[in-house]
């Protein structure tokens, strides 16, 4: 189900209606219930899935439970009794129990996130290297479909299954709730990932209805449809057509296509978080915000816990602090501090860097099952590996040159220098996946000057250039202005809490227009674009 | 203690961190800070700090950075 169609719409408002009219105790059931039917319908093949991930978690979860409790009252109860060694190997016993069952449950769920995801990939791989060795190739031009939502609802369960190996939650003993918490359909398809106490806790309080919370939800869920659908869908063919046929633009037709794309990304991607998160508070909800006004950042990693935060956290978590501590980052680490004579760099900065690269490798195959996306994370992880190597450098130069580090012009130039590097490694990503060269591309934005005469050839479309489209176009423009107007003012307030001090006469009108612009323009620029570009990972 | 502090100020030179109450709130120590004290701290006291370790309580003071510490050393 498109989240931009009418039968969404009458989806999430029969749910609102269903919902508050149940008790307060079972409201959560209703959500599982939606969740499920929004499943069946995106693809009921995919249902058994989902349920086997619910399913595993639940059990090995609550199988790790019982194995803490059976340490916690063994040790008590033998507390005079055993040795220290005893009760040493006692907990080392229990631990490696648990960590069996934790083992099997990733192993079961990545291992289906990797045939659905990576095996066109691999099996290509494979018969890249039989080619060379003159060997005949595997089978490689089956067809599934990937369940919806993979990737997030792997990573959430997943995390989920390590908090409760680490002891840091209290798996949850109803086996249905387990599977709303797995397959809540706000953020099913695009996130938030969110960690089990923080999202267990809102989805099964008794949220009582309240019109701040309705009204503030609706006018959020508006502005999420209007960046969707009058902002990202209407720059799309633009951007599609002047990043997939560079070769006969000028550069700075190049250079504003790069700029749109990554604007464009920015409306489609938090435009979907605006919508589910401004739905679920209407719900008395609140999820994990995954958006901090990222084109302010000052550097790249900065730029990275700005965009998609919960992704973020998720990796910081789960494998960046977990490889950065551990044994075999640490030996690694010695060896290298042996080799290079007992440099102490080495320690500061080996488990660092080794801990990024294994992040950034992640990040950029989880993006996409290509040599183009894990190019893109390594990028990534060069820009932020060597600011982490040059910062006291960069430091001492920047004191030198008496340039405070709070001075405005510098921040705007740290700023400028982070889109700059991000927008580079983004489009570069997404030529390449058109067939392009991103070097050519941006050679092109260096080097060509010439001069557009019409605005067709300044921002050309493949699609219709009537009227309508013209209009749309200029309404996208404004609403890319309202961003940053909105984003400059976030940065003292919250949007909302300004909008809301106005009386509620001029309140409506402004709601009434966004929601015609919506239907007059965005319905129109939707049906060529219709499904978000995060949805694809 | 001072061992600690050596370390501390050895990453971030010139923080009082003595006399700070929220080192990870006031972000004082950043996530790349914190994995250089962690290898710094493992070979020093010769001890394991484990990723369950790392969450703000054990860090915000250098007093609770200590108490893992011992808690650590026991086991």
């Amino acid at each position: 189900m498109s989240i931009t169609s009418l039968s969404f719409i009458l989806f999430t408002f029969g749910l609102l209606i269903v919902y508050y009219l149940l008790p307060m105790s079972k409201r959560w059931i209703a959500l599982l219930v939606a969740s499920i039917a929004f499943y069946l319908i995106g693809g009921p093949a995919s249902i058994i899935y989902i349920s086997v991930t619910a399913i595993s978690v639940y059990l090995a979860t609550n199988a790790m439970k019982r194995l803490s409790d059976e340490r916690k009252a063994f040790l008590k109860a033998n507390k005079t009794v055993l040795s220290k060694e005893e009760k040493n190997n006692y907990k080392n016993a229990n631990k490696k129990k648990r960590k069996t069952i934790l083992v099997c449950t990733l192993v079961l769920n990545f291992g289906f996130l990797i045939v659905f995801k990576y095996s066109h990939f691999l099996i290509t791989q494979v018969n890249t290297l039989l080619s060379v060795l003159h060997c005949g190739q595997i089978y490689n031009s089956f067809s599934w479909i990937i369940p919806l939502g993979i990737s997030y609802y792997t990573l959430q369960a997943t995390g989920y299954a390590v908090d409760v190996y680490w002891e840091k939650v209290v798996p949850e003993r109803n086996p249905l709730k387990v599977m709303l918490f797995v397959s809540f359909f706000p953020q099913i398809t695009q996130g938030p990932i969110s960690e089990y106490e923080v999202i267990h806790n809102e989805l099964f309080a008794e949220h009582q209805f309240t019109y701040e919370n309705f009204s503030r939800g609706f006018q959020r869920m508006l502005w999420g449809y209007f960046k969707k659908m009058v902002i990202a869908d209407v720059l799309s063919p633009y951007v599609t057509t002047i990043l997939g046929g560079y070769k006969t633009y000028s550069g700075i037709t190049c250079l504003i296509g790069a700029v749109l794309y990554m604007l464009q990304m920015y409306a489609d991607f938090s435009g979907y978080m605006d919508i589910m998160c401004g739905y679920c508070e209407m719900l008395g909800i609140h999820l994990t915000e995954n958006f901090d006004r990222p084109f302010f950042s000052k550097s790249v990693s900065e730029f990275w816990r700005r965009w998609h935060i919960t992704l973020g956290a998720w990796l910081r978590k789960y494998i960046y602090y977990t490889v950065a501590v551990s044994k075999w980052n640490q030996r690694i680490t010695n060896k290298i501090q042996k080799i290079s004579g007992d440099k102490s760099w080495v320690s500061s900065y080996v488990p660092i860097t080794i801990a990024l690269v294994c992040v950034w490798s992640f990040i950029g195959l989880w993006h996409d099952a290509s040599w183009v996306y894990l190019k893109w994370g390594l990028w990534n992880a060069v820009f932020i590996i060597s600011s982490v190597w040059m910062q006291t450098k960069y430091d001492k130069w920047r004191e030198k040159m008496h340039i405070s580090s709070q001075n405005r012009l510098f921040r705007t130039f740290q700023v400028a220098r982070t889109f700059t590097i991000i927008t580079v490694l983004e489009v570069v990503a997404a030529v390449e996946v058109l067939h392009g060269s991103g070097a050519e591309y941006f050679y092109r934005v260096l080097t060509d000057h010439s001069v557009p005469n019409t605005l067709n050839q300044l921002l050309p479309t493949n699609g219709s250039d009537s009227n309508t489209t013209r209009i749309s176009l200029m309404l996208a423009i404004f609403g890319l202005v309202l961003m940053l107007v909105f984003s400059l003012i976030q940065r003292k307030r919250r949007i909302r809490d300004c909008f809301n001090n106005v009386p509620v006469l001029v309140r409506i009108p402004v709601m009434v227009v966004v929601v015609l612009i919506i239907a007059l323009f965005g319905v129109q620029a939707s049906w060529g674009v219709g499904a978000f570009m995060y949805a694809n990972f | 203690m001072n061992k600690l502090i050596e370390i501390l100020n050895a990453i971030r030179p010139g923080v009082d961190f003595v006399n700070a109450s929220n080192i990870i709130g006031d972000k004082l120590l950043d996530s790349l800070s914190i994995i250089q004290l962690v290898s710094k701290i493992d070979a020093e006291f010769d001890i394991e700090i484990p990723v369950t370790e790392l969450i703000p309580q054990n860090f915000n003071t250098v007093q609770a950075m200590m108490d893992m510490i011992s808690r650590l050393e026991e086991e």
